[in-house]
């Protein structure tokens, strides 16, 4: 079957409108601009303060709201009409995750932008954030198809917000406890480290490892949420 | 196109969820198949695929030409009906217009509330709608006219008229038969047993009738004026004026009272024989009524017709040849 932007767009633009007015889950976009703007005018200008904002908006938006949309299909009974559409698995998924995709990009540019953050590499920064997105987004609709219902979701993604937004203090206890050095494979530290490294004028080579490990969390996590679809989709 | 049931059947583990049967739904005809909820919930699985027949198989079932009209289906509550139908008609690329389609299931007053402003009889029509936009050749629906208000149901059997003149395949699956009777051109009662036909048409009875009258030759001395009916071994004797009506299902029939069914042992000719005399009117092959609990005659097209009852609730289908009989006790010409 052809990929049909016509189709993942109809989804796209209706999750929008859908969106906007479902203020329960909407309001949670202005929270990291809020951050931002106190961290800003707080003069905070460590990479950890302004990355601290962009993973709590990746968890909040790409992962909370993402979870929200899916489980609100699910809990609606609508899911089961878009399935039964000429829509296949790839444009459903495409489209539901579009509005999320975007809304990410918009609020993490405006908190950069808010909390006076200025990388030196652009082009690096935001291929990495564009891939940790697509991480975190994925990430929200294996949870969305897990959780039964919008109350389920949100009780459902608080550890994943307290492990990737917080997580990256975990480091300071490294030294306590060793076991604690897997910490370092997650995608947000490593998009700290990789932020680090750019910040002293590294070259693209050199953040190889960082994108490398990221993109291993993107491939996992899609092959997980298309199992998880596939088997949903047969209940 | 035909939706062929060919020698389908089902049963899990040891048992039967329904035996072999074959069906051919035609182009421009509307089926209803009655039957329990279980059964039905089999049947719309199989339909979607998403579980198999034991045995047999169902031809032209490729999902993505069924177009399917759940009882629980989930609309988008925060759309507009508007944004709800130009929501589908994208992304079924459907070429029918969106106007037209608001125009006939009549939401035109409602078209830009949201949906979780209209009422349950509006909901439906917008999922109606939505069904229609998909311009689907096979449609399967199931209790479509459940809880539905007067309205609505007058809209739902205009638009199924519209479907048979556009040569479409409709299927319902319903557990009622007064609905299913009163929408569909054949009826089918699918149980354990089997698939077996519901007449609609009055053709045997006059055969039956005279079967029935050489039984009848010992008649009974003392007039009787209750009627018997068995609950748990128990025989209860009703007095004709409470009952509402009388329905047959499976040559059995059942004495309707304030919503609670009691079977009882005579047949529908011999009830019908027995209650002339008491305001009761044979209004179908399979059902009796007493006529003064009807309080209205609602007419869905030129040949289908209900009796809706005095608690405006129960309604019971009253047949085309039936409707110049009653006509005549009204005293209407």
């Amino acid at each position: 079957m052809t990929f049909s932007w016509k189709r993942v767009n109809a989804i796209f633009q209706k999750d929008l409108k859908d969106f906007s007015r479902n203020l329960a889950v909407s309001v949670v976009v202005f929270l990291p601009l809020i951050l931002a703007l106190f961290n800003g005018r707080a003069g905070e200008n460590t990479i950890t303060g302004h990355f601290m904002t962009i993973n709590i908006a990746f968890t909040l938006i790409a992962t909370y709201v993402q979870c929200c949309l899916i489980a609100e299909e699910k809990e609606k009974n609508t899911l089961r009409g878009l399935m039964l559409s000429p829509a296949n698995t790839l444009e459903i998924l495409a489209g539901k995750s579009l509005l999320s995709f975007v809304l990410t990009i918009i609020v993490i540019f405006f908190s950069a932008y808010l909390s006076g953050y200025n990388p030196p590499n652009i082009w690096m920064i935001s291929m990495a954030i564009i891939l940790s997105s697509i991480f975190y987004i994925g990430l929200g609709t294996l949870l969305g198809l897990v959780a039964k219902s919008v109350m389920d979701s949100s009780v459902i993604v608080l550890p994943v917000i307290g492990i990737f937004s917080i997580g990256s203090f975990v480091l300071l206890l490294v030294d306590k406890y060793p076991i604690l050095k897997i910490a370092e494979y997650l995608p947000n530290v490593q998009l700290i480290e990789l932020a680090e490294k750019i910040e002293v004028g590294a070259e693209f080579s050199e953040v190889l490892s960082n994108l490398g490990i990221i993109s291993i969390w993107v491939i996992a996590v899609i092959l997980l949420t298309i199992v998880v679809y596939r088997k949903r989709m047969v209940d | 196109m035909a939706l062929k049931f060919i020698d389908a059947e089902k049963h899990i583990n040891d048992t039967i969820i329904f035996p072999s049967f074959s069906l051919d739904v035609l182009p421009n005809e509307v089926a209803a198949i009655c039957t329990s909820v279980n059964v039905r919930e089999q049947l719309i699985d199989i339909l979607l695929g998403t579980k198999l027949l034991s045995n047999g198989n169902i031809q032209n079932l490729s999902e993505k030409r069924l177009a399917f009209f759940f009882l629980n289906d989930g609309l988008y509550e925060r759309l507009s009906v508007n944004e709800l139908l130009k929501f589908y008609q994208q992304l079924y690329q459907s070429d029918e217009s969106t106007e037209n389609i608001i125009r006939i299931v009549q939401l035109d007053l409602k078209k830009n509330k949201k949906i979780k402003d209209l009422t349950y009889s509006e909901k439906k029509r917008a999922q109606l709608a939505c069904i229609l936009l998909q311009n689907s050749e096979v449609y399967i629906m199931e209790e479509p006219d459940q809880n539905l208000d007067v309205e609505s149901k007058r809209i739902f059997i205009s638009v199924l008229n519209q479907l048979r003149l556009t040569k479409k395949t409709v299927l319902i699956l319903t557990s009622h038969l007064e609905s299913a009777v009163t929408v569909a051109d054949k009826t089918y009662r699918l149980d354990e047993k089997g698939l077996h036909i519901v007449q609609t048409e009055e053709v045997q009875q006059n055969v039956s009738d005279v079967e029935i009258e050489k039984e009848d030759k010992g008649i009974q001395p003392i007039r009787f004026e209750k009627i018997p009916t068995k609950v748990n071994e128990k025989i209860v004797l009703f007095n004709p004026p409470e009952i509402d009506f009388i329905e047959s299902t499976d040559g059995q029939s059942f004495i309707h009272i304030k919503g609670e069914n009691f079977p009882c042992s005579f047949t529908l000719n011999e009830l019908e024989e027995r209650l002339l005399p008491f305001g009761f009117f044979r209004c179908h092959r399979s059902y009796i009524v007493n006529l003064q609990k009807v309080r209205e005659v609602i007419t869905w097209t030129r040949n289908s017709f209900s009796l809706v009852l005095e608690d405006e609730k129960t309604s019971v289908p009253l047949s085309k040849t039936k409707m110049a009989d009653l006509k005549g006790i009204l005293g209407l010409k």
